[in-house]
C-alpha cells in the first residue's frame, strides 16, 4: 500500500545512490481515498519520525495542499484530521516513484510498489 | 491493595504462556505479583494463583491473551475439601455479599480426568455452609462459582473412564471473573477460513501469540520485512495496530501463484555465484509489459538475524520491539546462540521454544533499550552488517540451519 507514510519512509537504495534520494517522485499516479480510521494519539506519536517537508511536498504533488509548510505549535484538531487524512487515506494505487537523485523508477501496481533493484544496481 | 486471582490457562505452547502474560501486562499498564521467581513457575500445571490490583486488570488479561481460558477471584486451594472449605471460610468475607438476592451457579470440573455427574452434585451439595440464598440460573447467572480439582497426567495408561475418581493432586475453588474470550480468535483466523493463504501461512494461534509479543495496539505502526501471504498482518491488524510488509517475493502479497516446497528459505538479491562478467546493466532484455524480478540467493540464517536485530534497533521507537521465529537445532542449541545475534541498545525479553522434536522454533521478542539514534545500517552482500562481522567468537547453532534441516540434523555430514 502506498500511502504517504509509507512514501515517506523509503528512499531510493540502489549501489552508490546515498544523497539526495529522498523523498521519491511520484509519476503518473492514479489514487484512491479510503477512509481510515482518526487516532490522535498515533499523529501526535509519529510526528516526530515524519520528514515533514517530504510530506508536504508529496502531498501537493497529489493534489492535496491542506498541510501547513511547517508543523504548528499547537496540534489542533483540523491540524490532526488534515494529517490524518494525507498520511492514511490517500492511496497511490499505480503508477512510478523516481529517485531524484539516479532516477530509478519504482513501479507501483495495485497499490503494492516493486521496491526490488536490478542485478546491476545492487552494492 | 493486589488481590489474589486464580488462573486457568490452556496447556498449550506452556513456554509462551509467560511472555504473553507479562506482554499483556505492559500493553494495558498491569502489575502481577508472582508466587515465586517466573524461573520457578511449574509450567506443566494448568492452574496459577496470581496477585493482580483488581477485577479489571483481570479483565483484560482474559480478553487479549490467547493462552487464558479464564480468571476467577482466588478463595481456597487445598489437596482435600476439608482444606478448601476451611480456607474458603476464612475467606468468607470475599463471598458474603453474593449470599442474599444474586442468582448463581456452580461449575465443577477436573483437569485430566472427567467427574461423574453424582460426585459433581455432591461437591456442590459440600458448599451448602455458603447458605447462598439466591435462586439458581444455569443460564446467565450474577455469579458463576468455579471448583476445580486437578489430575495428574494419566495419559499412556489403561483404566475405566471415572477410575481414580477423587484421587486428585489439587482443588481450587473461586468465583469467576471473566471466561478468556481471547482464544476464540484462533477459531476466527484459522489458515483454511482465509480467502488467501499459502504454505508458508502460520497457523492462527501462533501468529496470534506471536501478534500479542508485538504489543499491537491502536496508535502503532507494525513492519513486517517479510510479509509472505500476509499471516501477523491479519492478527497485528486485528488487534488495532497499522500494519504495513514487503517481501522480496511480490506474488504473495498481490495473491497469486504461491510457491511450492516446504517454508520458502530466506532470500536476498544477488546471484548464488557471481556471474564471470560483472553486470553492468540488465543481463538479459525483457518484454515492456512484463515486471522485473531480479534473481535470489539464500540468505544465511545467522546472518539474517544479526541485520535484522540492527535493522530493528534503526527503525524501533525507544521500547519498541522486534519479534520473530528462529528455527533452531534441538540438541545443539545454547543459550549464547540469541547473544551473538543482538547489538548495543537491544535486549532480548522473552525467548519461548515451540518443539518440534529433533528442531524446535523459538519466539523471540527483543527490546529496544536504548533511546540513542542510529544511522541506516549498511549491509554487506556476503551477509552480515559491518558491525555485527566484526564480532567473533561463538558459532550458533542455528548457522546454516536450512542446510541442516535437509541433513536430517545427522552430525559430521562431509
Amino acid at each position: 500500500m502506498v500511502r504517504l507514510i509509507t512514501h515517506n519512509l523509503l528512499a531510493c537504495h540502489a549501489k552508490g545512490c546515498t544523497s539526495n534520494n529522498f523523498p521519491l517522485q511520484f509519476k503518473d499516479v492514479a489514487i484512491e481515498i479510503r477512509e481510515a480510521e482518526f487516532n490522535p494519539d498515533f499523529l501526535r506519536g509519529f510526528l516526530a519520525r515524519l520528514e515533514w517537508g517530504a510530506l508536504v511536498d508529496a502531498a501537493r504533488q497529489l493534489g492535496d495542499t491542506s498541510l501547513p509548510p511547517e508543523v504548528p505549535d499547537m496540534l489542533d484538531d483540523d491540524f490532526l484530521k488534515s494529517l490524518h487524512h494525507v498520511l492514511l487515506e490517500i492511496h497511490v494505487e499505480e503508477g512510478a516513484m523516481i529517485c531524484p537523485n539516479c532516477q530509478h523508477v519504482y513501479a507501483i501496481s495495485n497499490g503494492i510498489p516493486n521496491m526490488l533493484l536490478a542485478e546491476h544496481e545492487i552494492g | 491493595m493486589t488481590q489474589r486471582y486464580l488462573f486457568v490457562f490452556a496447556q498449550v505452547h506452556e513456554e509462551f504462556r509467560i511472555p504473553e502474560l507479562l506482554s499483556i501486562a505492559e500493553l494495558n499498564g498491569i502489575e502481577i505479583t508472582f508466587p515465586c521467581p517466573l524461573g520457578e513457575l511449574d509450567l506443566a500445571r494448568p492452574f496459577m494463583v496470581l496477585g493482580l490490583e483488581n477485577d479489571e486488570a483481570a479483565r483484560l488479561l482474559a480478553r487479549r491473551c490467547i493462552l487464558i481460558k479464564s480468571i476467577c477471584e482466588f478463595y481456597a486451594r487445598g489437596r482435600t475439601y476439608a482444606e478448601v472449605h476451611e480456607e474458603n471460610r476464612k475467606n468468607a468475607s470475599k463471598w458474603e455479599q453474593y449470599i442474599e438476592n444474586t442468582t448463581f451457579k456452580f461449575d465443577v470440573s477436573a483437569y485430566n480426568h472427567s467427574i461423574p455427574q453424582r460426585r459433581q452434585r455432591d461437591i456442590v451439595e459440600s458448599f451448602s455452609y455458603m447458605a447462598l440464598l439466591g435462586k439458581i440460573e444455569m443460564k446467565d447467572p450474577q455469579v458463576t462459582f468455579v471448583c476445580l480439582e486437578e489430575y495428574i497426567d494419566k495419559h499412556g495408561t489403561t483404566r475405566h473412564k471415572h477410575e481414580g475418581d477423587g484421587k486428585c493432586r489439587e482443588i481450587f475453588f473461586g468465583r469467576l471473573i471473566e471466561e478468556g474470550s481471547a482464544r476464540s480468535l484462533v477459531k476466527k483466523f484459522d489458515v483454511k477460513k482465509r480467502s488467501y493463504y499459502g504454505n508458508t501461512s502460520m497457523e492462527a494461534e501462533i501468529s496470534l501469540l506471536m501478534a500479542n509479543q508485538t504489543l499491537a495496539s491502536p496508535g502503532k505502526l507494525i513492519y513486517d520485512p517479510f510479509i509472505g501471504t500476509g499471516s501477523m498482518a491479519y492478527t497485528t491488524a486485528h488487534f488495532g495496530a497499522w500494519v504495513f510488509g514487503s517481501d522480496i517475493d511480490g506474488r504473495q502479497m498481490r495473491g497469486k501463484d504461491p510457491p511450492y516446497g516446504v517454508r520458502a528459505g530466506a532470500k536476498r538479491l544477488g546471484r548464488k555465484k557471481p556471474l564471470s562478467v560483472p553486470a553492468s546493466r540488465p543481463v538479459q532484455p525483457r518484454p515492456d509489459d512484463q515486471p522485473y524480478v531480479p534473481p535470489t540467493k539464500p540468505y544465511e540464517l545467522s546472518a539474517l538475524a544479526t541485520d535484522l536485530v540492527v535493522l530493528a534497533r534503526y527503525m524501533l521507537k525507544p521500547g519498541g520491539r522486534l519479534v520473530f521465529f528462529l528455527p533452531t537445532v534441538t540438541e545443539e542449541y545454547e543459550e549464547v546462540d540469541i547473544h551473538t545475534m543482538l547489538c548495543e541498545g537491544m535486549e532480548v525479553v522473552a525467548n519461548s521454544l515451540q518443539n518440534f522434536g529433533s528442531w524446535g522454533r523459538r519466539l523471540i521478542t527483543i527490546k529496544k533499550t536504548t533511546t540513542s539514534r542510529f544511522p541506516a545500517p549498511v549491509f554487506e552482500p556476503q551477509g552480515g552488517s559491518e558491525e555485527n562481522n566484526a564480532e567473533n567468537g561463538h558459532v550458533p547453532a542455528h548457522k546454516d540451519f536450512r542446510t541442516k534441516y535437509f541433513q536430517g540434523f545427522k552430525k559430521d555430514v562431509t
